[in-house]
């Protein structure tokens, strides 16, 4: 959606602590994120899911760099204070611990990298510390950055009496790669491909997130046979990534029959997005005006042989699933573990199937625009317990939703996907696109800000790993080191996408 | 129990029988020159199309040897996004579907329709003497710098359906016990200090694999910035490249073949 320069509402720095308590106590409010452009100012994007509209607002800091902090009364806020700190030196102050999102040698701490005035002066140095537990017996238990089996790198320390973990602190940023900068650089028709590799396993959602942006952006509207090919891309990612995660989780459990089925189905899976694009991640597919394709695209040879693979990969994957969460040493071991209940995923605004396993019925297919999923009903997978089984068995429920909906998708040709919009030469000045997508790992937003000149001047992802990360620290809370990695995976978070 | 096994020994094999197949003709795969094709251009068209790469990885050049252009295709900064074989004019790049991609040399990334450049892969004899002794069989580390989707591709390069380790090739999570260190993503300053301290902790000899674009030359994310290095090569002497991104699992698996030098598989 767009949101121009006049329908921003400006809101006092020391009213917004106020005002963002009262909006969010309308439980369909939701607080999307909150950054700035150059450090001149807060950006917070708050959502409105009953309306299915977005609202932003704007606090001046008045050549300040400080405003007081929302977190105090906004726990959800707190990771993007903290990164306000780290990108642009402005001071939330009152924040409960502004302890910097990245690693110390990401960048060098004097720099603004966002800001205006890069070299502006920081308020006060970064702080990096870990949290401290003191008594008898507790240790400390280093894991990463680099970790003993193909995963991104983050750091985490453990603070254990005997086997249980008391707390655990989070050090990530070691894949900060100036991204969102980059994006301000580069042209908006090139920035596709940057927004793919923020986070290369949600490289068809960014996309997607990149392409509805610009479109508002451009204002254009596309053909509904490219919308179609979109979802049916979105799909098959989440099918893929789902099945990925059920997979590790089957690794890590030791159930070598399943996790080595699983992981041959996702090469179908890949297979399928690779008949669809070219690309087994779905890679330069969604482009703004529709979809990207090479000339010799055939819509109807293409959507047959989706079709006959999903067929065949259908009935193999229930059966495959079923006999994984049917098993009672598998549900033994992650019931009650990494436990979040239901207030604590709200105060700390979770997304994706994290959420959903606590209760929060809240899936952006169902409230935003993204695709075609107006015309086919979708309940959210939905799960109470809150712990690892729960986590487990929503992405089991959401694979089978997203196989329903492909075969529906799958119905119709495709043949005319392919002509794309053609595309205004500038984006619309002083104006605000504003993307919300659901991702496999949940809400993904990405928000563009353009200056008089259509130029883009700021470039915001909020990958939906940055509202998740909390919850996997807390939910280890008293859990044994030896259920760490499970909890871990059950949560699945992004670190290039936390990271940019 | 049974139902598992009932659906393992019905799956059968699923393991691909033949080692390093092109791939499947929907896949977008990497671009190539076609030489003939530059030769008969139509030289009044211009060359503003090599400028529609995302990356900058098309440029035409002053040939060095006599009065002609020349076109360079850098495979190192190729995204594999699939634009140029379909906007280059009379299919001067065109679709190259093989998965042996992997190279040792920097310079053979660059497809040039200038003088054929030797082969630099050749001649220089790999420095662990005649014999290499990573011919038999050896052990990666993996590091990730990056965005995942390369690390997903070497993850699945060991499934069942490529399985790396029938080859010999083996994954190891320490680097103490590994010989080839592999490395996905732009080298974010962030991740250099872990990078350099797996490199050491590695006994000599050892090997260093620069796996996709970014790894490379930084792809998309540019030369250098604030946060980034810009490639492995940067702070590290890398053995072979392999471009795309991500490569495809086999073409992973032809790096490995090709640092071995393994006889029938790495030519």
């Amino acid at each position: 959606m767009k949101i121009t320069a006049d329908q921003i509402k400006n809101i006092a720095k020391h009213d917004l602590r106020h005002e963002l308590k009262q909006r969010l106590k309308n439980k369909d409010n939701r607080l999307g994120l909150v950054t700035s452009i150059d450090g001149e100012q807060v950006l917070t994007l708050v959502l409105d899911c009953a309306d299915k509209t977005a609202e932003l607002w704007q606090s001046d800091l008045e050549g300040a760099s400080e405003y007081p902090a929302v977190s105090p009364v906004v726990p959800q806020a707190h990771w993007f204070e903290r990164r306000l700190k780290d990108l642009f030196h402005i001071e939330p102050t009152g924040h409960p611990r502004l302890k910097s999102t990245f690693t110390e040698n990401a960048f060098d701490g004097n720099l603004a990298p966002l800001a205006l005035d890069q070299n502006k002066k920081a308020p006060g140095p970064r702080d990096f510390s870990y949290l401290k537990v003191e008594g008898k017996g507790v240790y400390e238990l280093p894991v990463g950055p680099v970790h003993a089996g193909i995963i991104e790198p983050g750091h985490f320390r453990l603070s254990c009496q005997g086997e249980v973990i008391q707390n655990l602190e989070l050090k990530l940023g070691y894949l900060h790669r100036g991204v969102e900068k980059r994006l301000t650089e580069i042209p908006w028709k090139l920035s596709r491909h940057l927004c793919e590799q923020a986070a290369s396993d949600t490289a068809a959602a960014n996309a997607l997130a990149n392409a509805i942006a610009l479109e508002a952006l451009l204002e254009i509207e596309i053909s509904e046979t490219a919308r179609r090919a979109r979802t049916i891309a979105l799909e098959i990612e989440r099918l893929a990534m789902h099945i990925a995660d059920v997979g590790g989780m089957a690794v890590d459990l030791g159930i070598a029959a399943e996790a080595s089925t699983l992981s041959r189905l996702r090469g179908q899976a890949l297979r399928m997005a690779e008949l669809l694009s070219g690309s087994r991640f779905l890679k330069g597919f969604i482009c703004p005006g529709g979809i990207n394709v090479n000339s010799d695209f055939a819509g109807e040879r293409t959507r047959i042989a989706l079709k006959s693979l999903h067929a065949e990969l259908s009935p193999a994957l229930y059966e495959v699933l079923h006999t994984f969460t049917d098993n009672t040493y598998v549900q033994e071991r992650l019931e009650n573990t990494g436990k979040i209940p239901h207030s604590l995923a709200e105060e700390f605004g979770l997304v994706g199937p994290a959420a959903r396993a606590s209760g929060i019925a809240y899936d952006t297919r169902t409230t935003f625009n993204q695709g075609l999923y107006k015309d086919i009903l979708l309940e959210p997978a939905l799960e109470k317990s809150g712990d690892a089984l729960a986590r487990t068995l929503v992405r089991v429920k959401e694979i089978e939703t997203s196989i329903t909906i492909l075969e529906k998708l799958l119905e119709e040709s495709l043949d005319e996907a392919a002509s794309a919009v053609a595309l205004p030469e500038s984006l619309k000045a002083n104006s605000f696109g504003v993307a919300i997508v659901e991702a496999f790992r949940g809400e993904l937003i990405h928000l563009i800000a353009t200056d008089s000149d259509g130029a883009i001047v700021r470039y915001v992802i909020k990958d939906p790993s940055l509202n998740n990360w909390t919850a996997m620290a807390i939910a280890v809370r008293n859990e044994l080191i030896a259920d760490f990695p499970v909890c871990n995976k059950s949560f699945s978070l992004s670190y290039s996408g936390h990271d940019l | 129990m049974l139902k598992s096994l009932v659906r393992i020994i019905k799956a059968g094999t699923a393991t691909q029988k033949e080692i390093l197949p092109d791939q499947s003709p929907e896949s977008r795969g990497l671009p190539a020159v076609n030489r003939d094709a530059w030769e008969n251009r139509d030289r009044e068209r211009g060359y503003d199309w090599t400028k529609l790469c995302p990356t900058g990885a098309i440029t035409v050049r002053q040939s060095d040897s006599k009065d002609e252009l020349d076109l360079d295709l850098d495979l190192g900064r190729c995204i594999a996004c699939g634009l140029c074989p379909d906007i280059s004019p009379e299919g001067i790049i065109e679709k190259n579907l093989s998965t042996k991609t992997a190279v040792k040399n920097r310079r053979d990334l660059i497809l040039s329709t200038g003088q054929p450049k030797e082969k630099t892969s050749q001649n220089p004899a790999p420095p662990q003497a005649k014999e290499n002794i990573f011919q038999g069989s050896v052990a990666i580390r993996v590091v990730s710098t990056g965005c995942s989707a390369c690390d997903l591709e070497v993850s699945a390069a060991f499934n069942p359906i490529f399985d790396m380790e029938r080859f010999g090739i083996q994954l190891v999570a320490s680097p103490r016990l590994a010989d080839i260190l592999m490395v996905t993503g732009p080298v974010g300053k962030g991740m250099q200090k872990a990078l350099m301290r797996t490199y050491e902790a590695m006994p000599e000899p050892r090997l260093v694999i620069a796996v996709g674009s970014c790894a490379i030359s930084g792809g998309m994310h540019g030369e250098k910035n604030y946060a980034s290095t810009g490639g492995v090569d940067a702070i590290l002497p890398v053995d072979a490249y392999v471009p795309g991104c991500p490569p495809h699992p086999w073409s992973i698996i032809h790096a490995v073949m090709t640092v071995m030098d393994h006889k029938q598989l790495s030519k």
